[in-house]
Order: C-alpha cells, then sequence, then structure tokens
C-alpha cells in the first residue's frame, strides 16, 4: 500500500499580480508526506508558505511540475474533482473564517451538509469533532462570544469532522498570544498522534522548537530540511 | 432588495413592452386604413356586381369588402361637403365602388400597387386607387417610429436586466465567506449553486407578481384614461395571461441572473 500521501516534484509557481504581471513564487519545490506525518513549513512572510498549501488544496496550479495528493494528480485532475480531493482534507487559516451568524456546533455541521450528509451522524460526528478539540462546553456559542483560540479550535473542529487524511494549517497561530498559541499547537499534536497527517505553516519558530517535528524551510523558492534545534 | 430590483425592472419592461405592442396595434390600424383601396365600377348590373366583390374577397390579403352604391356614394358626398354638394344634388354622377381594406401585412405599398395592377385589368372595372404617396410617407414614419420604440425598450431592458444583475451581484458577494467555506469543505458547484438558483427563483416569482399587479394597475389605469387604448385590450388576449407571462419572466430573470452571478463568483472567490 502507497505510503506517500503527498509528493511535489520540481513545482515552480508563479500568481497574476494587482497589474496583470506573473510574480514568481517558487522555482523547484519537491517535498514528500507520509500518512500520518507531522511537518512544518517554515519561512519568512512573503516566502511562499501559503502558496504552497493552496497547490495542495488545488486552489492554485502549478506552472511546471507535478503535485499529488493522494490518488489526485494537479496535471490529470478535472476541475469537477476538486471538491472530492478538498473532502480528504481539512484547511485551518490564520483568520478562522467562521460564519458569523451561526454557533460552533453550526459551523462544523455546515462542513457535513455541504457535502451531502444528513441525518443523525452529523450531531454525532460534530460532538465528536468538538470533544476532539476541547470545545464541548461552547457549542452552541457563535464566534463573537468566543475567544481567539476558541474560534480557531471551532476551525480544527470543522476540518476534522469530514475525517480528512491530512490536516493543512496554515499560520493557525497566527492570531493567537503564546499561550493560546500552545494550546492550539497541543491539539495538532493530538490529532498527529491519532494519525491524521499534519502540514503546518508557521513562522513561530519558538512552537517548532518546542513541538518539534519535520522541519521544511523555503529558501529562496526551494524547499530545503532544517534541524529545528538550529532554528 | 433583490426582489425590488427585479418588481423594478419587470414594471419597466411590462409597461414598455405594452405601449409598444399599443403603438403596433395602432400603426397598423392606421396603415390599413391609409392602404384601403377605391375599386370604381363601371355601370353594371347586379350579378355583374356580386361576380367582382367574390372576386375581390378571394384575393390573397384581402380583410374586407364593402360595396358603396351610387346613392350611398352621395350621400357621403354629402356628409363630406355639406352645402357646397348641393349643386349636384339632382344627379347621381358618382360611380359605385367597392372598399377593400387589406390586412396589416399586405396594406404596404407594394403588395397594393400589384393589387391595384391586377384588379384594374378586370372587366366593369373603371379605376383602382389607394392614396399612394400617403402610405408611403406613414410606412417611412411608422418604420422610424418603430426602430426609435425598439432602441428605448432596448436600453429600458437592458438598464432593468443590469439592475438586477447588479444587486443579485451584491446580495451573493455579502455571503462570499459562506460560498468559500462551502467550497473548502469541499462541495461541488452545482451544490453551491443549488440554494442561490432556488433563491432566484423564489424571488423572480414574488417580483413577478408584485410587478404584474403593478402593470395591471398602470395599464387599467392608461386605459381609462387615454382614448382608444382600451379597445385593443392586452397582448395574449387577456390581462391573465399577459401578466402570467411576465411573472414567467420575472422567474426566468431571477434564475438567470443568480446562475451568471454565482457561477462567476464561484470561479473567481479564492480560499484564502
Amino acid at each position: 500500500m502507497e505510503s506517500t500521501l503527498v509528493e511535489l516534484r520540481n513545482v515552480a509557481v508563479s500568481y497574476a499580480g494587482h497589474s496583470g504581471e506573473r510574480l514568481k513564487v517558487a522555482g523547484d519545490l519537491s517535498l514528500t508526506l507520509e500518512k500520518g506525518e507531522m511537518v512544518y513549513l517554515i519561512g519568512p512572510t512573503g516566502s511562499g508558505k501559503s502558496t504552497l498549501l493552496k497547490l495542495l488544496y488545488m486552489d492554485l496550479k502549478p506552472d511546471f511540475g507535478i503535485v499529488r495528493v493522494g490518488h489526485y494528480q494537479s496535471d490529470r485532475i478535472a476541475d469537477k474533482e476538486i471538491p472530492y480531493l478538498r473532502r480528504s482534507l481539512g484547511v485551518v487559516f490564520q483568520d478562522f473564517q467562521l460564519l458569523s451568524d451561526r454557533s460552533a456546533f453550526e459551523n462544523i455541521a455546515f462542513a457535513m451538509y455541504a457535502t451531502g450528509k444528513r441525518g443523525r451522524a452529523v450531531k454525532e460526528r460534530v460532538m465528536q469533532a468538538l470533544a476532539r478539540v476541547g470545545l464541548s462546553h461552547r457549542a452552541h456559542a457563535k464566534p463573537h462570544e468566543m475567544s481567539g483560540g476558541e474560534q480557531q479550535r471551532a476551525c480544527i473542529a470543522r476540518a476534522i469532522v469530514n475525517e480528512p487524511v491530512l490536516l493543512l494549517a496554515d499560520e493557525p497561530t497566527g492570531n493567537l498570544d503564546p499561550r493560546v498559541a500552545d494550546e492550539i499547537q497541543k491539539v495538532l499534536i493530538k490529532l498527529h498522534k491519532e494519525g491524521m497527517a499534519v502540514l503546518m505553516a508557521t513562522h513561530d519558530y519558538r512552537l517548532v522548537k518546542e513541538f518539534p517535528a519535520r522541519t521544511m524551510a523555503l529558501v529562496k523558492g526551494r524547499l530545503v530540511e532544517v534541524d529545528p534545534e538550529t532554528l | 432588495m433583490a426582489v425590488t430590483a427585479l418588481a423594478v425592472a419587470l414594471v419597466l419592461i411590462g409597461i414598455v413592452g405594452l405601449l409598444s405592442w399599443q403603438g403596433q396595434q395602432v400603426a397598423e390600424w392606421v396603415k390599413q386604413r391609409v392602404g384601403e383601396v377605391q375599386v370604381f365600377l363601371e355601370p353594371a348590373d347586379d350579378i355583374a356586381i356580386e361576380r367582382l366583390r367574390t372576386q375581390l374577397v378571394g384575393q390573397v390579403g384581402v380583410d374586407s369588402v364593402e360595396f358603396i352604391s351610387t346613392e350611398q356614394a352621395a350621400v357621403i358626398f354629402r356628409e363630406e361637403f355639406g352645402d357646397e354638394a348641393d349643386v349636384f344634388e339632382d344627379e347621381l354622377y358618382l360611380p359605385a365602388s367597392f372598399r377593400v381594406r387589406l390586412d396589416p401585412d399586405h396594406a404596404v405599398s407594394d403588395s397594393l400597387v400589384q393589387f391595384q395592377q391586377r384588379v384594374q385589368s378586370w372587366s366593369k372595372v373603371d379605376t383602382v386607387a389607394f392614396e399612394q404617396s400617403l402610405l408611403t410617407r406613414v410606412e417611412r414614419n411608422v418604420r422610424v417610429y418603430s426602430m426609435m420604440g425598439f432602441g428605448i425598450g432596448l436600453l429600458v431592458v437592458l438598464a432593468a436586466l443590469l439592475l438586477v444583475g447588479n444587486t443579485v451581484r451584491l446580495t451573493i458577494y455579502a455571503r462570499r465567506l459562506l460560498i468559500r467555506t462551502m467550497k473548502l469543505v469541499g462541495a461541488t458547484d452545482s451544490f453551491i449553486r443549488r440554494p442561490f438558483l432556488v433563491e432566484g427563483v423564489l424571488q423572480g416569482l414574488l417580483a413577478g407578481l408584485v410587478g404584474s399587479f403593478i402593470v395591471w394597475l398602470l395599464y387599467s389605469g392608461l386605459q381609462e384614461f387615454v382614448v382608444g387604448l382600451g379597445a385593443e385590450g392586452w397582448p395574449a388576449g387577456s390581462a391573465f395571461l399577459t401578466l402570467f407571462g411576465l411573472t414567467m419572466l420575472g422567474v426566468l430573470l431571477g434564475w438567470l441572473a443568480s446562475w451568471i452571478a454565482v457561477r462567476r463568483f464561484i470561479k473567481k472567490v479564492r480560499l484564502s
């Protein structure tokens, strides 16, 4: 059975700037991620960490090279297959992106409804997801009634409710103070230990040193493996 | 907001459509009257007159044929000329004639000239006449006014569609986070579109009902106050059918505007 979950092979990527010109982000990216593995993606702001994650959930396609996630490959995937790829992923952003008029429970259930799931299983799965991130007691709170840390937990619960094989976290602690950031990091580590692959983009080197895992640095458009202790 | 914009658009389309239809009816009526053909006869007995009538009725495009005897011609002459007709009082010198009215499609210069030439050659027919220069002028004016009406109508419809399109786009833009979240968790495009399309159809239906009611009020009011407007009634034969059509147009517009706006937005929206 194939153990490699994610593969980037000699990927070059650029995007259109405001005036229409192509802005090059990366020239030769190569990376593999095994099932159940945890990897940090580090680099300064603007180095292309978010762009690399976009390649994985195929919000962006590479100019050259190949991106493969599970059995979905960037050069073969049809547009109508992309939603099915995303169902095998969970994505968490720095700015939460919760629906403000819905409770934590409804936000998480929405992820199931949006993929066509109905019935009692939705409630059970949502409560399980809330329990996994330690937010069961805030199930009926709306985003404006929750702290930043609680909102990020709700986002993680939304990302994992459909049981993805890979969790992509784009600066998930960027908007949080160090104590709350540590709590969120522990939630991600727990999910990883339960068997979920996690790829986390961050520029918080303190977290990487405190919770070490394989670390890839984006340097001048290339990925280089670094020892977290040297950061 | 989208319902209001749609209803306004439908009222504009409905009123412009009804007035255009009325204008067309009036233009056809004028053309038909101006395009009346007078077939003056040589002295003829009843059998010959009846044979001519049958021949005329059998011609392509003939809508009605009315016989005017010399006596009736004299009465008409006296009615039109009043006291000045007295000099001819004792003499029935006006010829009998047929007044032929062609249907709107044939009441045009070219058809009338052909008709005139054909009938002119018949036995017992003296002269065939119609107001060719007036008809040509009327045709030219009708063409100009039709084009102007079409242009104005097109502008109104375009403005209405833009109004609806922009309003629906704004409504969908306001829910961009919802769409983004759906895309993020793997909802298919058709799944994302569905609620917006259902909403568009319902909004179109509601706007159609409101717009139809307003159009009915305005048009009924106009029919009361503008002489001759009521005579033509409604297109499609009845107010119900016309307004039903307008309501269905609302449904179609609501669906179409939502479909275009949400489709574009789904394509454009980025997940982060």
